[in-house]
């Protein structure tokens, strides 16, 4: 193969690329195919899987959950959704749409 | 301002401050570069440009969820915290008459592992309860206890919910999960009018707060008011739910402090720990044992799979042979599925990851048309695995292309206006 003018500056327009942004373009090409939330959320399902880290994979299998409701002397023996766990575990929640209301009448414009 | 693990932090540790008026996260002027990267991810909109330049600024915390999006996903580092707790929790480290207490999320122990070199994503659980020790926490108690807690109730309030249907004064379906604070903001904020279908448990961390001031101090033979509870999350927003005026059910504050994944990144080299040589340890069993249906909260759908692991068990009276229900595990956007009980039909669920996907089930229900019974939604896409308070992607700020973009973008757009 012979390399005419045009064919050698083409090559050095590529080098020159690769040298500027390749090994950085690499790189991203990598994470996007390796994906690193994927990666997390990969770790988390083996982890549930892993009997060594967790004996039990459902909550109501679990000792302290089953102490902690023990219809005798549990600290909530009156089970979930007991009087206990609306004092402590259960809340109510607040309208906040006042603010961006009035925001919006000044002109703000949200996606919402 | 301090930087923790490659982000700015101001050093603000609020106390009865009404969380409404505090911006968690807003842009530094000075490195804004324009890009318009943070607009694009944040879902509300809060985040936008304030100048001819491109500029961008949280304009209003009302408008701002605190997800902390537009802080992970900024290319040049801009974007700053504006709360943090850690020197307020190295004080009452060194006080004998503090008994402090660690509660760390599920999440944070897929991220912690990265700030000390470990490879994306590895668990790292032993690890950092053995860290919390040498930090010097008194009790080492885990948020993943709750989490189970939390299937007990919010599990129970979804049975209850179905069965009352067509009765008088029945709450409404779908019934919305409520452990993800970002989440919780957003509907009080645009959809008040669907409060109803929000699940009244409070989230994992909302639980553990009380319980640890109740539950555990009378298991630890501790007076309550020497206890200061430290949430550990992989989330901004939790700093906001922290703060919450309601959350003061065991009479005293629930949650003292709360910080992120990069905050004990930095209390652990701060404290000369070398954690890669740490033992694997436990945390302590009564307020610390979990299953993996907890550990898998952090996921988007975990919170839904972990709820039907229980709903299988109560509704059909069988056992579930098989706990995986790979059905429901969500990587992005909105996932639906019908899930068969025996002896019950079929459940119908739906998860949705990131808050735009959010609003479009919430329309949906506010239409009447939601064919589901139960919807989980979470802020962060992915779930809090991706939170704004986990350690960054290294990839985003190390894209040189984007950056030089960007930076050239704006110095064109500057030219143009002063032209």
């Amino acid at each position: 193969m012979k390399m005419n003018r045009r064919g050698f500056m083409k090559a050095c327009g590529v080098v020159a690329g690769y040298a500027m942004l390749g090994v950085n373009m690499t790189k991203e090409a990598v994470a996007a195919s390796m994906d690193f939330v994927g990666l997390r959320q990969k770790s988390v399902y083996a982890t549930d899987a892993d009997s060594k880290i967790y004996k039990y994979r459902k909550s109501q299998n679990n000792p302290m959950v089953k102490k902690i409701y023990d219809h005798k002397d549990g600290f909530l023996h009156e089970g979930p959704c007991g009087h206990m766990s609306h004092h402590l575990l259960h809340t109510h929640y607040v309208d906040r749409s006042a603010r961006v209301n009035a925001l919006k009448a000044k002109g703000y414009k949200f996606k919402i | 301002m301090k930087k923790i693990e490659g982000v700015m932090t101001q050093t603000n540790a609020p106390s009865g401050v009404d969380p409404d008026s505090i911006f968690f996260v807003q842009v530094d002027a000075t490195k804004c570069e324009a890009c318009g990267t943070c607009e694009e991810v944040c879902a509300t909109g809060a985040i936008q440009s304030i100048n001819e330049d491109g500029i961008r600024q949280v304009v209003d915390p009302a408008a701002c969820m605190n997800c902390g999006q537009c802080l992970v996903n900024c290319p040049f580092g801009a974007i700053y915290e504006g709360v943090s707790y850690v020197d307020e929790i190295f004080e009452k480290l060194k006080d004998p008459d503090t008994v402090v207490v660690s509660m760390p999320a599920p999440a944070v122990r897929y991220g912690l592992g990265e700030c000390f070199g470990a490879p994306t994503g590895t668990y790292v659980g032993g690890k950092m309860h053995a860290a919390l020790r040498q930090l010097g926490f008194d009790y080492i108690w885990d948020n993943e206890f709750t989490a189970d807690v939390t299937i007990m109730e919010e599990g129970t309030e979804l049975i209850q919910r179905v069965k009352e249907q067509g009765k008088k004064d029945a709450r409404p379906l779908p019934q919305f999960t409520s452990c993800c604070p970002g989440w919780i903001k957003f509907a009080e904020t645009f959809y008040p009018d669907l409060l109803p279908n929000l699940s009244s448990c409070k989230s994992p961390i909302g639980m553990l707060g009380p319980l640890a001031k109740t539950y555990g101090a009378h298991e630890t033979h501790t007076p309550a008011k020497k206890i200061y509870t430290v949430s550990i999350m992989p989330c901004i927003a939790k700093k906001y739910e922290g703060m919450r005026a309601e959350m003061a059910d065991s009479g005293f504050r629930d949650i003292d402090a709360t910080i992120d994944t990069r905050e004990l990144a930095y209390m652990i080299k701060t404290a000369g720990i070398n954690f890669n040589s740490l033992p694997s340890q436990a945390p302590d069993a009564v307020l610390g044992d979990s299953t993996g249906a907890a550990t898998i909260f952090g996921n988007s759908g975990g919170v839904m799979e972990a709820a039907l692991r229980l709903a299988y068990e109560v509704l059909s009276g069988k056992t579930l042979k098989d706990p995986d229900i790979k059905v429901v595990r969500t990587h992005e956007g909105i996932n639906a599925a019908d899930v068969k009980v025996p002896g019950f039909g079929t459940v119908k669920v739906a998860v949705a990851s990131g808050l735009s996907n959010a609003a479009k089930l919430c329309e949906e229900v506010r239409a009447g048309k939601s064919p589901y019974h139960f919807i989980e939604i979470m802020s962060c896409p992915g779930g809090c695995v991706n939170g704004g308070g986990q350690p960054l992607d290294p990839e985003i700020r190390a894209s040189l292309f984007r950056n030089t973009v960007a930076q050239i973008n704006k110095r064109f757009r500057a030219r143009r206006v002063t032209a």
